[in-house]
């Protein structure tokens, strides 16, 4: 268990780490890009600080550059939920579960975990034919960021987020249901 | 040259902005004109939208962290929106007779919004639901016994529990009464409230803990935020809210979710009791809260908790462990002395009180007080929040309380449990140094008088007062010095109160006696170790003994023969006096 390790003084990695702390992390950083020293008072939990300290590398720690923070956190989150989501999902079905074509399937219906894979899967093709698109969804989606903070990574407007993020979830959503 | 991509999407961004879809669908002719392949794909595109809207509309982080099976159930589409790009429970949301007002916080598996209850009364209160994408078993089970846990409790200052029930969707809430009120510590600092109305508001505290340990309720969360003082009939209230993570003691609650566990540890670093940090698996009982109401006493009295929250996260967690597990807290008033001047006046006029006056006032009873509730063995804390509040009272009525500075002989074996195998050397080196010459004990005891002469002008009171300090000061000095906190320990040697001054003119002291001893400068050594040993004089000895040899073998090092003899003659003298069995194990 996570805490046992901890206890031990056996070092987590980060993947483990970065979940359980995700939100505060990011409300770390928003508040330390933004100059504020508030950020201090927002008195992290340790779980946090060590989850910082991973993801940030050494000289880094100032991290003046918010767009790398932001973009290295949600891949970072997004492999994390995939990989938890395949993992739950191989529990629930077994090895070598039935896979159910998608025409047989409402959408509408679809647990979160399966939706987490069919983004992810098709996110990759996504990325392909449509870089700019696929960027915001990985932040929007995996990274939960708000509209405001993908615009501070992007160097766009927030309106323009709002935009995008609408056009590039009608797109992946029609890849998926184009995928076979 | 523009990219087609590009232009879609420029297009699709158009097109949404359009309400009407009779509108929408002449624009895309138009703006797709000549292009039927981007007008059927933008066409596509539009219609999916508000499914596309409904499919993203999940959040994994929360299934993340909400447990094993987190993100079995779809989201709930019926009053979510998105508000700055986050999932948000619309404020027109109506949850059986409240109606939500606005989000108040988050903690645990719930989050707080403040509501409208609509019947039988109208009143705003405070509704916890569990959060979205959390519904699991285990969580539900978790947030029910919450829920239980405080509608068992019926207490002036616990807010009480009005009502719960259930969304249509199965998602268990709870309504609170609405404790609308500023943090405790905030409270008391903007009113500058004096020493006996803080503790006065403390010991309600007190009772409110007591309460709830009695239905089986340990909090586990206890600090400012969570005790909030509001007005009632003109008299302030303080108001324990958020049971959040408090776990009622009978009931089966064995999850082994992470999230349990990392709830277990994610407490507040400043407040977090040592077998708290330590997460050893040993369960956390009713006197975890009773040292952070220590703690919640510290800063009441101070303004500052025993350890700074940012220190003890900077640290990591190992180093935040080992703090929490050993070092020994500042006493409230040694650490006021050690304030610097403008921090201090600040402070001290928010205790509506003078500086001075301030610190001689917790000097003593208050500084036990806190101190016990504080110790890191937990037998030794209060056994009961109302034990700790009846001390407090105690003090109030300037009764003698409870707590007592730890003997000198318990300081002695915590350090030499810690330095065992030091502690064994020095002995030996202590008999064989007994086995000396002869001397005479005259000097001794003319310095003594002497010493005690001098302070003739001075009240009595204070220099005997000052001297307890001192040793006090003195130990601890020792115990950091065993754990290598040379700076630590300097800065309490250097805040020592010089009982007289009568030291030989120089009296200041310079760095550890221990510390010079062993960097071989025995003259510091022997200064340090006199100033000891002066205190060692004034009451009974019992084993002081290694403080003594080290003076004794300082003595000798530094070739003061006269010293070593004068010191030689004293142990004598005080050995044979002795009865204790345990010195007279130690000497020989």
């Amino acid at each position: 268990m996570l805490l046992n390790a901890v206890a031990q003084g056996q070092h987590c990695a980060s993947e483990e780490l970065l979940p359980l702390v995700y939100d505060e992390l990011r409300h770390l950083a928003a508040a330390r890009l933004a100059g504020d020293e508030a950020g201090e008072t927002l008195q992290p939990t340790a779980l946090v600080h060590e989850a910082w300290l991973r993801l940030v590398k050494e000289g880094d720690r100032t991290w003046n550059n918010r767009a790398h923070f932001f973009r290295a956190a949600a891949q970072a989150m997004r492999r994390i939920l995939v990989d938890r989501a395949r993992h739950k999902l191989s529990l629930k079905c077994g090895q070598g579960g039935v896979k159910v074509p998608l025409e047989d399937v409402d959408v509408a219906a679809l647990m979160v975990d399966d939706r987490v894979l069919l983004i992810d899967q098709c996110l990759d093709r996504l990325e392909k034919e449509d870089p700019d698109s696929a960027k915001v969804i990985t932040l929007k989606f995996f990274g939960g960021l708000t509209n405001r903070e993908v615009a501070g990574v992007l160097e766009i407007t927030e309106r323009s987020v709002e935009r995008r993020w609408a056009y590039a979830k009608a797109c992946l959503l029609q890849m998926i249901q184009e995928e076979k | 040259m523009i990219d087609s991509k590009e232009i879609e999407k420029a297009i699709f961004e158009t097109a949404r902005e359009l309400e009407d879809t009779a509108a929408q669908a002449a624009f895309l002719d138009q703006a797709c004109n000549g292009q039927p392949a981007m007008r059927s794909r933008l066409g596509k595109l539009l219609a999916l939208q508000s499914r596309a809207e409904e499919f993203f509309r999940v959040r994994p982080l929360d299934a993340l962290t909400g447990g094993e099976n987190g993100g079995s159930e779809p989201a709930e589409a019926a009053g979510i929106r998105e508000e700055a790009g986050e999932l948000v429970e619309s404020v027109e949301t109506v949850i059986g007779n409240y109606r939500l007002v606005k989000r108040l916080g988050e903690g645990g598996c719930g989050v707080v919004y403040q509501a409208e209850q609509q019947k039988p009364v109208r009143r705003l209160v405070a509704l916890k639901i569990i959060r979205l994408g959390m519904d699991t078993e285990t969580v539900i089970a978790r947030f029910k016994a919450e829920r239980q846990a405080l509608a068992m409790m019926d207490h002036p200052n616990i807010a009480h529990v009005l009502d719960a029930g259930a969304t249509a969707s199965g998602r268990p809430y709870f309504v609170m009464e609405l404790v609308q009120g500023v943090k405790i510590t905030d409270y008391c600092n903007e009113n500058n409230l004096d020493i006996p109305r803080r503790l006065r508001l403390f010991i309600q505290v007190c009772h409110a803990i007591q309460h709830a340990h009695q239905k089986g309720v340990i909090h586990r969360d206890i600090k400012p935020s969570n005790i909030l003082v509001t007005m009632h009939d003109g008299m302030p209230m303080p108001k324990v809210i958020d049971f959040g993570i408090a776990k009622a003691t009978e009931g089966r609650l064995t999850d082994n979710s992470l999230y349990t566990a990392c709830d277990q540890f994610i407490g507040t670093p400043a407040y977090m009791s040592p077998e708290q940090a330590n997460f050893s698996g040993l369960d956390v009982d009713t006197r975890s809260d009773i040292y952070s109401l220590g703690v919640l006493l510290y800063e009441l009295l101070t303004g500052q908790t025993p350890f700074d929250s940012k220190e003890l996260v900077r640290g990591g967690m190992d180093q935040m462990r080992r703090t929490l597990l050993e070092r020994e807290p500042r006493p409230p008033s040694t650490l006021l002395t050690a304030m610097g001047n403008t921090k201090l006046t600040t402070v001290a006029a928010q205790h509506h009180a003078e500086a001075p006056r301030l610190i001689s006032t917790l000097r003593g009873d208050l500084d036990w007080v806190v101190m016990k509730a504080l110790e890191k063995d937990r037998a030794r804390r209060y056994e009961t929040a109302n034990g700790l509040g009846m001390d407090v009272e105690r003090y109030l009525n300037d009764e003698p309380v409870v707590a007592r500075p730890p003997s000198r002989l318990y300081r002695l074996h915590k350090l030499i449990r810690r330095n065992r195998a030091v502690s064994i050397s020095i002995l030996a080196v202590s008999a064989a140094l007994v086995i000396g010459l002869g001397t005479s004990t005259w000097f001794f005891f003319q310095e003594r008088r002497y010493f005690l002469e001098a302070e003739q002008g001075r009240a009595n009171e204070v220099l005997l007062r000052q001297q307890a300090e001192t040793q006090a000061q003195v130990a601890q000095a020792a115990m950091l010095v065993g754990h290598n906190q040379f700076d630590m320990a300097d800065q309490v040697v250097l805040h020592l109160p010089r009982p007289g001054g009568a030291m030989g003119g120089e009296g200041v002291l310079r760095p550890l006696g221990d510390r010079a001893a062993v960097q071989g400068r025995w003259h510091q050594a022997a200064q340090y170790f006199s100033l000891l040993n002066q205190v060692d004089q004034t009451e009974t000895w019992d084993v002081g003994t290694l403080d003594d040899t080290r003076y004794a073998v300082s003595l000798l090092e530094t070739g003061d023969r006269d010293g070593y003899e004068r010191f030689r003659q004293s142990a004598i003298t005080h050995i044979s006096n002795t009865t204790d069995p345990v010195v007279a194990e130690r000497t020989v």
